[in-house]
């Protein structure tokens, strides 16, 4: 294999005194940053610390406002991503928007800028043959792609359009994408936030083998075992300046929470006992909905939750726990099935009148800000959505939302210059925390958190396990839905796993085990566990 | 922050050479013997027919009195917006009019409005019927038009005689009474030489709009009419005559794009009256009348006929001119007229009156063609 | 090829010099304009500024083109801020008109002034929000498209009030000339020192519009709406009753623009009662960027420049197609620096399908799903 380390005496880039304003808010202030070649970097930060923002500036998205960028030791200034590309840096963000309805070969070649002539590499010519087959025969493209891909370990069709691609598959499609364009230097955005654990491994590989061809790769994850299986060197982010870089064999976890909250944080979650009564609360019974394209997404679902109880829903992606939520949130009508919450019907009622029956919905959608969130509107107002409606009269209340919001604020410590700063411009853990302390204040019966903690930083996450574990002692029942399988056995009382839509069964959380629960996510029911089957 | 720096410095640059070429204008001195008239114009000054007709008059006053008069003109305003009339008038106020003219009929009641608001103005109205005296209590406002239709008549004359087909079209604007009087004069024209001609009449309802006026006559054309008439802003139906080997009457102004087409047109001259009437002001001797000169005062006349026209018809026509100029209307709304529906409506020996004639809706014999009730 | 962006954000000082450059651009293009037909410069701005505001008829003038803009624009912004795009203001304006000329006529003539033009001002209302609401019920329950409905509605409007103009409603007094018969004199509007009262009416709507969207549940379920159907859903809003009432207000204001124009200033019906301020509302809603109070300071400056570029014609003796000239390029200058200012255009996009790619990999605000960079996406 070649390497493509262009000049080790130099870093692959190196951003220095890095200051980017956005109106009032100080998003980088004089950040310096540099990755080596052949190295994976991790840029590690409180949600809002300003590692998206520094990322953006990198791949030309945003102007700074000050400071330098050199790559490969030439001073560059970027005017638009176009021009990042062409100094070989590539990013991918957690969004892919791919063109769904084209191949992933058609994507990939979409786009592509012919390479210099004859600079004699090897991925440039490989570059060139596929601009040249790109019109002509598909077949050979795909082929070249493919071969490309698995110098890297990467693995996927070419030839089947995007959208049929899984999440990871589409990820790894935007890989290849930017290293086709010549990129040398990678950045990852969050990538494994909605990545499941083995994908994730999946990805780590391919990272490890680019970096050993020589590619700088900066990683941008708030998992730190992530960071610490991975990357060589991490650098920390706290409120826009970088406070430092070290080398990841000679620092540990803890150290580095110290260094991102700026003060010793307490990781641990309290579980406190769940209410003896077990009083039910939301009795689900042989639900069963069909999408629009009736596909099945939920298959004779029954389960019961109680008082004082996190019951908690282990699951690969898309299997059924978005279509359980909005069922249960009145947002979709299950074909068949019943919902009780306190032996009261809910199923059929409007997703208001729900609301005023105690159930909160905590939805944390793939891309934020999608469902429940107004983007344009400020953290005050994005409040009054659930509850403006039960105020009697015509006019809105705003003066309970601006205290309930400065409440969310202080108590999530939510990062945001102002209550009517557009929530489109916080950073994405933040959002995430307004929606959550939302509904946490429509003081529920039923508190349903579905991915609660998708890309919120370490210390908000242990915020948000303890808020709901305060839900589960005010005699809240809590539904838990979430993908860290460590997170699900510390914080819940029970787990149930779903598979395809169908209840794999529920187990304890004090004497279940990650490989257990692993087994039934993939199709194992608990009772053939028990009788020692198992398909895995 | 850079770009910030360079916004500011071109603006101010800009501001630099702002003031610099304002500097180069000197102020001129207030000249306050000189009467300011204002004109208000439904088209632009050169639209090629009406208010070219107008402009061509205002013109010729000008001509006469030069320095003494100074000219405000507002062009292209909607006569049917009235708060766009108002604020035209309430313009040429401002800026120091003392005489205005506004030439088309929609202006009326907002300049009986402005005469009202200010009564040291003197107010003009063209086709109109309200003035001091006449809906206006006020002692400052004139109405005044002309009676074209004696020109109609004689075009009249001329198609009755050009018809091979006894049928002529009529391209007309609006049924208002201005446009009636116009048809009818045009009917009994041709019927004064030619008993048998029918003059078809097509609404287009709209002063101007060349794509609909061409469609209308292209249908009369394909009717049977071999001549056509209009009374329409623009040159239109002369042109479909042209293209259909037919002939055609213009209005307003001489029409030189149809040579094979053009036989003559009533014409509009108004620069007698605005002569006239600046005169008056001029010499601070204001009258209050309802103006409405003929081919007598020169105010309306017909083009030279073309070559086109053939000899007959210029003597028809010259036989009946020096009659139809010295009486005007009355001679060509003289009895025995009979409507639509063959009832005699004017007696031997009467003359339909001037009121009845700014009212007039109802069509002479000969006409085919309804009036919307 | 390029491609255009919302901005993610802009400072004070930037909107400032933007808009200062843009409007000295305007000046200067239309100055060249000017001296290159051999008018003096400098004298006609000045007379431009002196015909806006230099004198009590000229800022009257000012004033009278202003209530019709003002008003309609506010009414206009109430649709766009659910993204409900009613391009048929001027149709709403006539049919609000019609609807008042309608009830002026039919109204015992003994009836009391204020009541009079009371029940007018309903009246109009409801013209103006009948109007709306044809083309808002398909949009809502069929979801045609509201832009091209809305914008024949206009022309229906105005053929319409032609029909009653030349026929049904056509005065027998004006001898023959058609035409129809003025408000009874009570009903309009007075003068109070020589200011039309009708000017009450922009400053009432502004304050009842503000409040309406930010201190009502309507106008808050309005702001969802217009922002995302689905989190609208997601909040149980219901969506369609939330339209139908926007759409209805939307139109129902417009619609007093139409009864106040008649009543105010030109005290009869006739298709042109319009004049534009339909479509010229549209302008200043944009650029007003939807907010209320600043829809009635575009509209003085707006109102401004057309009375001022009319008076140039007069004191100048520049020709009508000049001033428009002049009028236009100031307009399509402030425009285009407000254009600039919210937005960003990306060049150097080789392909079309290169836009797709940067699509992906430009998205400027964090993970997002920014629905207002959504809208304006496009390429040439
Ligand atoms: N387009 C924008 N307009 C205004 N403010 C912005 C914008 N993008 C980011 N910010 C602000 O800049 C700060 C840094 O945001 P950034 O997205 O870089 O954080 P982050 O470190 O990536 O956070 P997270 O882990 O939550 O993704 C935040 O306070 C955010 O509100
Ligand atoms: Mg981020």
């Amino acid at each position: 294999m070649e390497s493509i380390v262009r000049n080790d005496l130099h870093p692959a880039f190196s951003m220095r005194g890095i200051t980017k304003m956005f109106g009032t808010v100080l998003a980088n202030d004089s950040v310096d940053f540099e990755v080596l070649p052949g190295e994976i970097h991790a840029l590690l930060g409180e949600n809002g610390s300003g590692k998206s923002t520094l990322m953006n500036v990198l791949s030309g998205i945003y102007r700074p406002d000050d400071g330098q960028i050199e790559v490969y030791g030439e001073l560059k200034e970027f005017r638009s991503p176009g021009d990042a590309i062409d100094s070989g840096i590539g990013m991918i963000h957690q969004h892919y928007k791919l063109a769904e309805a084209m191949t992933a070969t058609e994507n990939i070649v979409a786009g592509m800028k012919k390479p210099p002539k004859n600079s004699g590499k090897k991925d440039d010519v490989l570059r060139t043959d596929i601009l040249r087959y790109a019109s002509r025969s598909p077949a050979k493209t795909q082929q070249k792609i493919i071969e490309f891909s698995s110098r890297f370990g990467i693995e996927f069709d070419p030839s089947i359009p995007a959208g049929q691609l899984s999440v990871s598959q589409k990820q790894s499609v935007e890989i290849i994408k930017v290293l086709l364009r010549g990129a040398s230097i990678l950045i990852l955005d969050e990538p494994t936030a909605v990545l499941t654990p083995q994908e994730a491994k999946k990805l780590f590989s391919v990272l490890r083998k680019m970096a050993a061809q020589g590619c700088a790769i900066v990683f941008i994850s708030h998992k730190l075992n992530e960071i610490m299986a991975l990357c060589d060197r991490v650098t920390v982010l706290r409120k826009g300046q970088s406070i430092e870089t070290c080398t990841v064999s000679e620092i540990d976890a803890y150290d580095l929470v110290e260094k991102m909250v700026g003060r010793k944080i307490n990781l641990s979650i309290n579980k406190p006992d769940p209410d003896p009564e077990r009083r039910v609360c939301l009795d689900v019974k042989g639900l069963t909905y069909s999408d629009s394209k009736s596909v099945p997404k939920l298959d004779n679902l029954s389960f019961t939750t109680y008082y004082g109880e996190i019951l908690g829903v282990a699951g690969l992606a898309g299997g059924g726990q978005k279509e359980l939520c909005e069922s249960i949130a009145g947002i979709i009508r299950p074909q068949q099935g019943d919902i009780l919450v306190d032996n009261e019907r809910i199923a059929g009622l409007s997703p208001r009148d729900i609301t005023q029956k105690g159930v909160a919905m905590c939805f944390i959608p793939e891309d934020r800000l999608g469902m429940g969130l107004v983007a344009s509107m400020g953290i005050e107002e994005n409040i009054l959505l659930k509850e403006y409606a039960l105020t009697k009269g015509p006019l809105i209340r705003m003066k309970d939302a601006t205290t309930k919001a400065e409440q969310i604020i202080n108590e999530l410590e939510i990062k945001t210059p102002g209550l009517k700063h557009p929530v489109r411009m916080l950073s994405g853990g933040n959002i995430q925390k307004v929606i959550l302390g939302r509904e946490i204040h429509l003081n529920p019966k039923l508190m349903i958190a579905a991915y609660a903690v998708r890309g919120l930083d370490i210390h908000s996450s242990y915020t948000i396990y303890n808020l709901l574990n305060e839900q589960k002692q005010k005699n809240v029942s809590v539904l838990y839905i979430g993908e860290d399988l460590d997170v699900l056995i510390d914080l819940c009382d029970r787990i149930m796993v779903l598979c395809q839509g169908k209840n794999m069964g529920i187990v304890d959380a004090s004497s279940t085990t990650k490989e257990e629960i692993g087994q039934m996510m993939s199709g194992t029911t608990l009772e053939e566990l028990k009788r020692g089957v198992s398909y895995v | 922050m850079k770009r910030v720096m360079s916004m500011i410095v071109a603006v101010l640059m800009m501001a630099g050479i702002f003031a610099i070429a304002g500097c180069g204008d000197a102020k001129d001195a207030k000249k306050d013997e000189v009467l300011k008239v204002g004109v208000l114009y439904i088209s632009p000054e050169d639209d090629g027919g009406y208010s070219q007709a107008h402009a061509e008059g205002i013109a010729k006053a000008l001509a006469t009195y030069g320095d003494k008069i100074e000219i405000k003109k507002l062009e292209s305003v909607d006569d049917a917006d009235v708060e766009a009339t108002n604020a035209a008038i309430e313009n040429l106020v401002n800026d120091g009019c003392k005489l205005i003219f506004t030439t088309s009929y929609g202006y009326m009641d907002p300049t009986v409005a402005a005469a009202a608001k200010y009564p040291e103005v003197y107010f003009s109205h063209c086709s109109g019927y309200k003035y001091s005296g006449n809906g206006y209590e006020g002692k400052n406002m004139d109405a005044y038009f002309g009676q074209i239709e004696t020109a109609r008549y004689l075009s009249g004359i001329v198609a009755g005689m050009m018809t091979e087909t006894d049928q002529l079209g009529y391209v007309a604007a609006f049924p208002i009474p201005e446009v009636i009087r116009g048809i009818n004069a045009y009917t009994l024209g041709a019927r004064s030489v030619n008993p048998d001609v029918v003059v078809k009449v097509s609404w287009t309802n709209t002063w101007f709009d060349p794509a609909v006026e061409q469609a209308s006559a292209e249908a009369l054309l394909a009717d049977g009419c071999d001549v056509m008439a209009q009374h329409q802003d623009s040159p239109s139906a002369i042109e479909a005559a042209e293209s259909a080997g037919a002939l055609a009457i213009g209005y307003d102004l001489t029409y030189t794009g149809a040579p094979n087409a053009y036989l003559t047109a009533p014409l509009w001259d108004w620069g007698t009256y605005y002569t006239y009437k600046i005169g008056q002001v001029l010499d601070g001797k204001w009258e209050v009348e309802n103006y409405w000169g003929g081919m007598k005062e020169g105010v309306a006349k017909l083009d030279a006929l073309s070559s086109l026209v053939s000899e007959e018809a210029k003597a028809a026509v010259e036989a009946a001119r020096a009659e139809v100029t010295e009486k005007g209307n009355a001679f060509v709304f003289a009895g025995p007229i009979y409507d639509q529906n063959g009832e005699l409506k004017v007696a031997e020996g009467e003359s339909i009156p001037y009121g009845d004639q700014m009212g007039m809706n109802w069509f002479v014999d000969g006409v085919i063609g309804q009036i919307p009730s | 090829m390029f491609r255009i962006t919302k901005k993610e954000s802009f400072t004070k000082a930037e909107a400032i010099i933007y808009r200062l450059f843009g409007f000295s651009v305007g000046i200067i293009f239309s100055g060249i304009i000017i001296a290159a037909l051999g008018y003096p410069v400098f004298k006609t701005f000045i007379s431009l500024a002196e015909g806006s505001f230099g004198s009590s008829i000229a800022i009257r003038n000012t004033i009278s083109f202003l209530i019709p803009l003002s008003v309609t624009a506010l009414g206009l912004s109430i649709a766009f801020k659910m993204r409900y795009w009613n391009i048929g203001g001027e149709g709403q304006i006539l049919m609000g008109a019609t609807a008042a000329m309608g009830v002026s006529m039919v109204l015992p003539s003994g009836m009391p002034g204020p009541l009079m033009m009371l029940s007018m001002l309903v009246a109009g209302f409801i013209g103006g929000s009948i109007w709306a609401l044809i083309p808002g019920f398909f949009r809502i329950n069929m979801k045609t498209n509201e832009t091209l409905f809305t914008l024949m509605m206009n022309y229906l409007a105005i053929c319409f009030v032609q029909y009653l103009y030349f026929e049904l409603w056509r005065d027998p007094a004006k001898k023959g000339f058609p035409g129809i018969q003025d408000i009874p004199f009570r009903a309009r509007i007075p003068y109070v020192s020589g200011i039309s009262l009708a000017i009450l009416a922009p400053l009432i709507i502004v304050l009842v519009v503000y409040f309406l969207i930010k201190k009502t549940k309507l106008g808050y379920e309005i702001r969802v709406v217009g922002e995302s159907e689905p989190t609208a859903h997601y909040a149980g809003m219901n969506v369609k009753k939330i339209m139908f009432v926007g759409v209805m207000l939307s139109g129902g204001i417009v619609g007093v623009a139409g009864a106040v124009k008649l009543m105010g200033s030109t005290g009869t019906l006739s298709s042109s009662l319009g004049g534009g301020a339909g479509f010229t509302a549209i302008v200043i809603a944009w650029l007003a960027n939807l907010s209320a109070p600043m829809i009635v300071l575009v509209s003085f400056l707006i109102a401004a420049l057309e009375q001022g570029a009319q008076f140039i014609q007069v004191r100048m003796g520049v020709p009508a197609a000049v001033a428009d000239i002049v009028k236009g390029l100031i307009l399509m200058s402030v425009l285009g620096s407000e254009f600039m200012l919210r937005y960003k255009i990306l060049f150097g996009v080789h392909t079309a399908s290169k836009k797709l790619e940067e699509r992906a990999s430009v998205d400027p605000t964090m993970q997002d799903s920014d629905p207002e960079s959504e809208v304006v996406e496009d390429s040439i």
